[in-house]
């Protein structure tokens, strides 16, 4: 179809078409069907991730959301003091149950005096034990042991560990148990808390028929014509909620060097019999250790004392070093031993001719080494390794 | 529908069984065990060997088994001899004849210790009433009173309840007196007896051996004074002379012949035929 005299200003369909786009659109590119993403749009939209409507881009928003809400408050409640709170409080994780007595300063005060190495003791047992509670919400309390004239006629060392308890559970109305520890005493093993490592499965861990270790070889149950069935039973009522003391025993026999005690009457009245100026005044000359010894004396005798108390396997909480008790050799009973990651290690009788401080801090920093983070193993095992191949130096990281 | 309303009742269902669950554990860690009371008192005589088979511990027995009888209680006669006291004197015997009457009747809840020369007067007198009834105890017992008159500094508690007391004393001329007494049964009376009994006051040569020791028990440890009460002698302890405390009179529960010794009138045979009469009469009057 073609008109005659094109030339002379004849007008056709097409070239008026072509015309007025110059006029009303922008000559030099086209908003239509130009372009790559124009282009292929749908066949990109097509190829995505289907989703079937508007209402499941929402779900999958929202469990994002809470996803990272979680994160943040698990986050929160680790890196802010929420999560002490929580482990202190007693209806939660309870840590506000339990007291850590740390006796201090023994035999100090007007006996003698404190040389650079025992500061350094005390200041490292000091501070374990602070980072212990602050890291399960236990109270800890630290008792001045120095010698202290008690009576005009006598010295009483050592013997305010029942005053020190007993003022403890006044100070701590919420504590149910007292764990005491003596000064020479690491804990090794900071993450694990009481709970977790005792308390949670108590009936398991504790032992009240003393025949299962007994140092003393005292004779258990007690034999006695008049007694009841419970004082007769080698392990009282077999309730573990009537145990009331629990301490372990070391080669020589009750160890006094970690223990505890709970709030009860029984414990009261323990406390209130424990010194006796009758039993004190016939036995001071032979109780060599005090009032361990008068508490053997009192277990030995008293059919009461024997059925609220327990024992401990010694190295759930009271682990010695190789130098203590080693007549025998190496004890799997008694001796600390790295590979079990004991709780606690206790260096019972190194102030008699062994080195305190250098146990002190042998074990310190094998706690250390084996309760390294990711990080901190990262830096010392593989950087400083390396480091070392390469210049020879020794580094710190 | 139908299955929502089952859902719902099971629900309810094992919410209810929690709750009990919950409810008997939380009762059973409440303690020792309850003492159920039955016999409400045993009345506890310990006879030196030598009056064994005798027709003055037959008398003796006698009285106690008739007053036991009368109210349902029981009785707990023992020798001194059957227990072993490591040398100690035989008097030490009454502490562990407690013990061991708690162990033969572990659901008493009083028990009266009442010495081998002494005769129960008064048959209507009943121990939970007369000694241990709340008003009456919290009306007898002496408070903020020297447990050893004139020089001991220590008192006895003043603001004690009667609900409190778990031992009931009294003293005479010399200071306490332990020929007659009144414990409450339980774990209390468990630690006190086993303490009063200790090795180390028994070796120690108390003067007057069980009655000194447990002055010193008292005095020194105040778990054990804070549950004591002492009251006066003719409450439980009275005695037959005028000599060493407070004097019997009609209507007493019991008479004490405190120092009776020997063969003569003095003897304690002879005392007690003088009251020998006089508790029958009482007693055989109520029948």
């Amino acid at each position: 179809m073609t008109f005659s005299g094109s030339n002379t200003g004849a007008v056709t369909w097409e070239s008026a078409r072509m015309k007025s786009r110059g006029v009303t659109g922008y000559p030099s590119f086209s908003t239509q069907n130009q372009g790559f993403f124009t282009r292929n749009m749908r066949r990109i939209s097509s190829s995505l991730p289907s989703f079937s409507g508007k209402k499941d881009t929402r779900k999958w928003k929202v469990r994002a959301i809470i996803a990272i809400i979680l994160l943040a408050c698990y986050i929160l409640f680790y890196i802010t003091p929420l999560h002490y709170y929580w482990r202190r409080t007693s209806w939660l994780g309870g840590g506000q149950k339990f007291v850590i007595i740390l006796a201090a300063n023994v035999g100090g005060g007007v006996m003698e005096w404190k040389g650079a190495r025992e500061w350094a003791i005390e200041r490292d047992s000091v501070r374990n034990k602070r980072k212990y509670v602050a890291r399960w919400g236990y109270d800890l309390e630290i008792v001045d042991m120095s010698t202290k004239k008690r009576y005009a006629h006598e010295w009483r060392e050592s013997w305010e560990k029942v005053d020190s308890i007993r003022n403890s559970f006044r100070k701590y109305p919420k504590a149910e148990w007292i764990w005491w520890l003596d000064l020479n005493t690491f804990i090794m093993e900071p993450s694990y808390s009481l709970q977790s490592h005792l308390f949670n499965s108590l009936q398991k861990h504790t032992y009240r028929d003393i025949n299962e270790f007994n140092p003393l070889n005292l004779t258990h149950p007690l034999k006695a014509n008049y007694l009841d069935p419970e004082a007769l039973s080698a392990v009282g009522d077999g309730d573990i909620n009537s145990v009331n003391l629990m301490l372990s025993q070391d080669c020589g026999g009750f160890n006094l060097g970690s223990f505890f005690v709970r709030r009860s009457e029984w414990t009261d009245q323990l406390l209130d019999i424990w010194w006796d100026p009758v039993s004190y005044e016939q036995k001071h000359m032979e109780w060599e250790h005090k009032e361990q010894s008068a508490l053997q004396q009192l277990y030995t005798t008293q059919p009461w004392i024997r059925s609220h108390t327990a024992f401990l396997p010694q190295r759930m909480i009271n682990s010695f070093p190789i130098g203590a008790c080693n007549a025998n050799g190496n004890d799997t009973r008694i001796h600390y031993d790295q590979n079990d990651r004991d709780f606690l290690v206790n260096m019972a009788g190194c102030e008699f001719g062994r080195d305190c401080w250098g146990e002190m801090y042998n074990f310190r920093e094998l706690s250390y080494y084996l309760n390294r983070n990711p990080w901190e193993r990262f830096k010392e095992d593989l950087v400083a390794v390396i480091w070392f191949k390469l210049t020879g130096q020794k580094v710190r990281l | 529908m139908v299955r929502r309303s089952h859902l719902k009742t099971i629900l309810l269902f094992v919410l209810a069984i929690f709750g009990l669950v919950w409810l008997f554990s939380g009762s059973k860690l409440s303690g020792p065990r309850p003492i159920t009371g039955k016999p409400t008192v045993v009345v506890v005589t310990v006879f030196d060997d030598k009056y064994d088979n005798t027709a003055y511990s037959q008398h003796i027995k006698d009285n106690r088994i008739q007053y036991a009888e009368k109210h349902g209680y029981g009785t707990f006669i023992a020798k001194a001899g059957d227990y072993d006291l490591a040398g100690a004197p035989a008097s030490w015997s009454k502490v562990v004849a407690m013990r061991h009457a708690i162990t033969k009747f572990p659901n008493c809840k009083y028990i009266w210790y009442l010495d081998q020369h002494a005769l129960i007067m008064s048959p209507n007198s009943r121990v939970e009433e007369h000694v241990m009834g709340t008003q009456q105890l919290e009306e007898m017992m002496l408070k903020d009173h020297s447990i050893v008159p004139p020089e001991s500094i220590i008192k006895t508690f003043s603001h004690l309840k009667a609900h409190d007391v778990n031992f009931v004393i009294t003293q005479d001329r010399d200071g306490l007196a332990t020929t007659s007494l009144v414990l409450r049964n339980g774990e209390w009376a468990k630690f006190f007896l086993d303490t009063w009994f200790d090795p180390m006051y028994r070796s120690y040569n108390f003067q007057k051996a069980e009655t000194h020791a447990l002055e010193h028990i008292v005095q020194w440890h105040p778990t054990i004074l804070s549950k004591l009460a002492i009251v006066p002698q003719r409450a439980i302890n009275a005695y037959s002379t005028v000599d060493h405390g407070a004097q019997y009179k009609d209507g007493d529960i019991a008479v004490v012949f405190s120092q009776c010794s020997g063969t003569d009138a003095k003897s304690c045979a002879n005392e007690a035929e003088r009251y020998s009469q006089r508790w029958r009469a009482a007693f055989g009057a109520n029948h």
